[in-house]
């Protein structure tokens, strides 16, 4: 680089910082805006100019979600609060803490089974030699080309017709039937990526097909194995179609549906939502900070081989 | 110990015939060499042996049991890889431990059975690395390690010397002939090379298109081959192969070259393919054949000399002489033949006459 002229140099550095900051903003700003205005009250995210930054914090939003419950609602109260400075409830504000339970539930079900029937699926498809696994494959794969949407009217009855509305486990079903055909994808290339005498190694030295996967592709694949953890635990915590149409209440309400409902018909409180959506992120970001090292890596495992 | 018998082993994948219906018997202890080009279905052998891939057709045995649907952790065999297969996520103490521990052995004998082994291949030292550290030689240690750690009764080598440096190679042979001598177990070898199958082997068995072309000892592959692939397979600088016929007076024809041929070898009229092997030549003497030919390239390897010529009739040959003969470019020479030591083959079924 020394020999290079420094006008073209300088140039490109503020190219790039402009543009990586244009991004950034981009990507960043909706998440800052979220946080920074959960911590103020109605009158303050709704003033003209904006308050980019809380005039100053507050955790009257947080408060009142932890506390929901033993607030009551009624048309009264709600009218007792001025719209304004946002001392208004959302009627289902006291579901929320529940919901949150209902989400990691199902999330950590969803990541636990996904990856039992992945792993299991993907193994015998990448490794195990038997007539129409390509057929298998591509079965599995099909099932995804279906837009989720037209699926809602049937996969309701039959949910319905089992008797599993508002329930945990119809919600887990579903997500898993959402999760594990991309799973098995992404394991199925990773695994091939693994050379092949390695495996033939482990069964020659006195493996079976059980041992194979415990010793050999389980440890060699623990980026991938992480990357289908996150993925499967993020698409049910964010899910929302599914959700609305196959629960009712609070029993089986996932947090995405309880938070939707806090946009009202007679006023809906902006701050109120934006602490809830705080809250909603938590886990993920959470989630993401711990194993980032790996999802890197796992994310990138089915592109390229080797 | 353990006698290996294939029985008409078959292996088909689809419509093509990679292995066709193989008869070979291993004998307790014997030192097997499967030799020959790549695709010619001696690593498909060495695998249906092995249990890693499922036979088509036929029955394999150790000793008196059937083990044509065993799978491969049953049937007590060890198998070294080109790629050395090492287990990268355990160390080398690990990876040589590894098949004891499936077996539940007790730790204090595991730990013995790995220290034992690791000072017999000389890698004590590197016991603690992971296999990214170690070199291909050290490498392919530990993978012999892990392989006779278990004491099998049958070793399978799927081109175990393939990835290493000429040096290197050389050595390793050596410490496989060791092995093989001191544990007394029966070792099947892949290779498509010639000189590790001629070295290391009590009888090779030389593939080609799924077929055993020829199964013999080490001499009676190349002192007797039995057709032309054969012959050309095995020996470097390759064995020359001329085109001719048997004239009426009993002597090999092609052109204006004539050879004598051992009397009464064949029939005149035949169409036949000579072979000579380059370092059955000698200087003219009664009682050898004497063939003129101008020498056209001289390379000397320092123990002896290669030479190219061209004899009556246009026929190129290979010849190793040795160095002591001083020839130069150019030169016409006379070299003597001795007609038991040349190879007449069918022209037309490449069979030995």
């Amino acid at each position: 680089m020394a020999g290079r002229p420094l006008a073209p140099r300088i140039g490109r550095a503020v190219l790039l910082a402009f543009f990586s900051a244009l991004f950034v903003l981009y990507v960043a700003g909706p998440v800052a805006w979220l946080v920074s205005s959960s911590l103020q009250t109605e009158a303050q995210i709704t003033a003209i100019p904006p308050n980019w930054l809380p005039p100053e914090v507050n955790f009257g939003n947080f408060d009142a979600i932890l506390n929901a419950a033993e607030r009551q609602v009624t048309y009264e109260t709600r009218r007792q609060g001025d719209p304004a400075t946002g001392g208004f409830l959302p009627s289902g504000a006291a579901n929320l803490i529940p919901s949150l339970w209902n989400s990691l539930t199902v999330g950590l079900w969803v990541a636990a089974l996904n990856l039992l029937l992945s792993v299991t699926a993907a193994y015998a498809i990448a490794v195990i030699d038997f007539r129409g696994r390509r057929a298998t494959l591509y079965t599995v794969l099909a099932t995804r080309v279906v837009p989720d949407i037209a699926l809602i009217v049937p996969l309701f009855l039959v949910i319905r017709n089992l008797g599993l509305i508002n329930t945990l486990g119809a919600l887990v079903v579903t997500y898993l039937a959402i999760t594990v055909p991309f799973t098995i994808f992404i394991l199925i290339s990773y695994f091939e990526g693994i050379p092949r005498d390695l495996y033939r190694a482990a069964r020659i030295d006195g493996c079976g097909h059980w041992g194979a996967l415990r010793h050999v592709y389980l440890p060699l694949s623990l980026p991938a194995l992480v990357a289908s953890l996150t993925f499967a635990f993020l698409t049910s915590w964010n899910e929302f179609v599914f959700a609305l149409v196959l629960t009712q209440n609070v029993a089986a309400q996932t947090l995405p549906i309880v938070i939707s409902g806090f946009v009202m018909d007679f006023t809906t409180s902006f701050s109120f939502v934006n602490a809830a959506g705080v809250i909603a992120i938590i886990p993920p970001v959470l989630m993401a900070v711990l194993f980032q090292r790996y999802i890197v890596s796992g994310l990138t495992a089915g592109a390229v081989k080797g | 110990m353990a006698a290996i018998t294939c029985e008409k082993l078959t292996k088909r994948y689809g419509s093509v015939t990679a292995v066709d219906r193989l008869d070979l018997a291993i004998g307790h202890g014997e030192f097997m060499v499967l030799l020959g080009p790549s695709g010619c279905g001696k690593t498909t052998t060495l695998n249906m042996i092995a249990g890693l891939e499922e036979i088509t057709d036929g029955t394999l045995r150790f000793d008196a049991t059937d083990v044509t649907w065993q799978p491969p952790h049953k049937r007590e065999v060890a198998m070294v890889f080109q790629s050395y297969a090492l287990y990268p996520n355990k160390t080398v103490r690990e990876n040589i431990a590894f098949p004891l521990q499936l077996r539940r052995t007790p730790r204090a004998e595991v730990e013995r059975a790995v220290a034992d082994v690791s000072e017999q291949l000389e890698i004590a030292h590197l016991l603690d690395r992971h296999p990214s550290q170690l070199s291909g030689g050290q490498r392919q240690r530990v993978a012999l390690g892990r392989a006779i750690v278990r004491k099998p009764s049958v070793f399978l080598m799927d081109e175990p010397l393939s990835n290493l440096d000429a040096a290197l190679r050389l050595s390793m042979r050596s410490l496989i002939k060791h092995l093989h001598q001191r544990l007394q177990a029966t070792f099947v070898y892949v290779t498509h090379d010639q000189a590790e199958a001629m070295t290391l082997a009590d009888r090779i068995a030389v593939m080609r298109g799924g077929l055993i072309q020829q199964l013999d000892t080490p001499d009676g592959i190349y002192s007797r081959p039995a057709n032309t692939f054969v012959a050309s397979f095995l020996g470097s600088p390759p064995i020359n192969l001329v085109e001719g016929e048997i004239a009426a007076d009993g002597r090999f024809a092609r052109g204006a070259l004539r050879l004598d041929l051992p009397p009464g070898a064949v029939a005149p009229g035949r169409a036949v393919t000579l072979g000579l092997r380059p370092e059955d030549v000698a200087a003219p003497a009664p009682g050898l054949a004497s063939l003129e030919a101008r020498v056209t390239l001289v390379s000397p390897l320092g123990s002896e000399t290669l030479l190219e010529v061209v004899a009556p009739g246009d026929v190129a040959l290979t010849l190793r002489v040795p160095k002591e003969w001083r020839v130069r470019h150019g030169d016409s020479m006379t070299f003597g033949i001795d007609p038991a030591r040349l190879h007449l083959f069918d022209r037309q079924t490449e069979a030995r006459l």
